[in-house]
């Protein structure tokens, strides 16, 4: 466990605009409602061929929704939902989480150049009215989204920015969907099961989030009002494997411990936990072991839903997407079940919120995940 | 193309400071990138390994107690790999399951990580500058105590494969010898 406090700049810091995309539909209404039915948006996958592969199913919207249109919008969507007038949007910096340009596979070798992901985010930046000389891509895996959340988050704390939009996005296709189907990470009885016994493994989900991050003053400055405060935030690696989680999740429990510590609480004062729960075997038993290791007893007692079990892994899109859901959710009174659910697991106890969803009005709730490399990130959000 | 030097500037324009650094190619005897198990096909994880490796190993002072950031930037990306994955997809051919792990580019970072007990958070951005403030807020906000920054570009059109890497920590002491903050 980390041995000095987590430091962060005085400055609150808020979410005052959001948009996402996912199976259940465009916005963050079809989001809300589709979690809290319960039903998982997992379909046979129609997008691309899947007939030589060993799963053929995903949640995915109907049709080819291109990365590029679907980010764009989402971005402007929240600028719309923050108020943001078109003079505030030239000065915000956009800070976009995407595994790269997704064309660069298929061009010449000389045309690759033109196609950086630092392009594809100026291009975004540059639709959307943002400030196209601030951009950043964020290129870590799963955990893309949640790290340019949290590094969003330390710039507008210590001043050195007022506002930053920051958006991630995955939409299922042929070619991480062939990658995942040979890691045999996917689960073939077509159910992600978080923290269950039988869980199999993972489904890929289109997602795609946008919010819009910003300084308490700067936002109520423009009488723009919060819809979540952004309370902490913590980033840790796990030091152990390429692609295997610490099995103790000390990675994991570092990156909480600083989140709580950022958002002055300790385990006890979390009302909510939407876990990184994958569903494969060996990330849920880390996870489980890191929130008992960083939240104490109170890792019994919380309520745990892994939203990944409903609306499927976004990848790099994830950490918005689970971020958006999360705030919703607290925001509603309502939390999402944990789907798939078939029996204890002995080495994943947790509080699951099973059958339907809990009504509960958490103060401050917290979302987490991880990635290849022993990446893990937390992100604490509160009430406003 | 990112080279040490252009890292380097960066860094100290970032007011952060130099404790170790390497390149790729360093001397003539850099040809062959050397191999590093469960990667394959590509030289992007290997090489990022490498250059790390070698910056990791000229560190001086112990680092047993230090908390390290791993920062990683790239230009494209592994397109390599993507490039032979989308092949074989598009071929009807079947993709190799090492493939999938190496598919992202953090993956070797948990080799690093585990090879010199990096616990620090691992970030991936796609400029030099970025990756920069990204280590400076790390050590700022005490997520890291030092972070290695290791940057790769592979070649295009038959070019050489190249790559960098510096270790930085921080904050500055100045020489009125108080320290300052980021």
């Amino acid at each position: 466990m980390t041995e000095r406090p987590a430091r962060r700049g005085s400055r609150p810091v808020v979410v005052t605009g959001a948009a996402v995309l996912s199976a259940y539909g465009r916005g963050t209404q079809a989001l809300l409602s589709g979690a809290l039915s319960g039903r998982p948006a997992f379909t046979p996958v129609e997008r691309f061929d899947v007939s030589a592969r060993r799963v053929s199913v995903a949640a995915a919207m109907p049709g080819h929704p291109d990365l590029r249109t679907e980010l764009a919008g989402a971005v402007g969507d929240a600028c719309d939902d923050a108020g943001l007038p078109l003079s505030a949007r030239a000065r915000t910096p956009l800070f976009l989480a995407v595994h790269g340009d997704p064309t660069i596979a298929r061009v010449p070798e000389a045309d690759r150049p033109g196609l950086s992901p630092e392009a594809f985010t100026a291009g975004i930046a540059r639709q959307c009215g943002l400030d196209e000389q601030a951009i950043r891509c964020y290129m870590t895996a799963c955990v893309a989204a949640s790290t340019a959340v949290a590094d969003a988050a330390a710039i507008i704390a210590r001043g050195q920015a007022d506002r930053i939009a920051v958006a991630g996005g995955y939409l299922v296709e042929r070619d991480q969907f062939a990658l995942f189907d040979a890691g045999r990470v996917l689960a073939d009885d077509g159910q992600v099961r978080p923290f269950s016994t039988g869980r199999r493994g993972l489904l890929l989900g289109d997602g795609i989030g946008a919010v819009i991050i910003e300084s308490r003053e700067s936002a109520r400055a423009r009488r723009a009002p919060a819809l979540a405060r952004l309370a902490g935030w913590g980033r840790a690696g796990d030091a152990y494997h390429p692609c295997q989680p610490h099995p103790e999740g000390h990675g994991m429990a570092r990156a909480v411990t600083a989140a709580l510590q950022r958002a002055g609480i300790t385990g006890t004062g979390l009302g909510y936990v939407n876990a990184s729960g994958t569903g494969t075997g060996q990330s849920d038993r880390s996870e489980a072991n890191a929130l008992r290791l960083a939240l104490g007893d109170a890792a019994a007692t919380v309520p745990v839903s892994s939203t990944k079990s409903l609306h499927g892994h976004s990848l790099e899109g994830g950490g918005a997407l689970e971020l958006i859901l999360t705030l919703l959710a607290a925001r509603k009174g309502m939390l999402p079940v944990n789907a798939g659910y078939l029996g204890t697991d002995d080495s994943c106890r947790l509080n699951l919120v099973l059958d339907e969803p809990l009504a509960a009005s958490p103060e401050f709730a917290l979302t987490l995940n991880a990635a290849f490399g022993g990446a893990n990130t937390a992100l604490v959000v509160g009430l406003p | 193309m990112t080279g040490l030097p252009t890292l380097r500037a960066t860094a100290e324009a970032a007011g952060l400071t130099i404790t170790a650094s390497a390149s790729w190619p360093e001397t003539g005897a850099d040809r062959a990138v050397p191999a590093l198990a469960g990667f394959i096909e590509s030289d992007f994880s290997p090489l990022l390994a490498e250059v790390a490796g070698r910056a990791l190993s000229r560190r001086e002072g112990p680092a047993h107690s230090q908390v390290t950031a791993v920062v990683m930037v790239t230009a494209l990306g592994d397109v390599v790999t993507a490039t032979r994955v989308a092949a074989a997809v598009d071929a009807g051919q079947r993709v190799s399951p090492l493939l999938f792990f190496q598919s992202v580019p953090n993956a070797v970072a948990g080799y690093l990580g585990a090879r010199w007990r990096l616990t620090g958070p691992v970030v991936c951005v796609s400029g030099t500058r970025a990756a920069l403030d990204v280590a400076a807020l790390l050590i700022a906000d005490a997520d890291a105590d030092e972070a290695l920054l290791a940057c790769v570009d592979l070649a295009v059109s038959g070019g050489t494969d190249r790559a960098a890497a510096i270790l930085v920590t921080g904050p500055v002491t100045r020489n009125d010898g108080e320290s300052h903050e980021l």
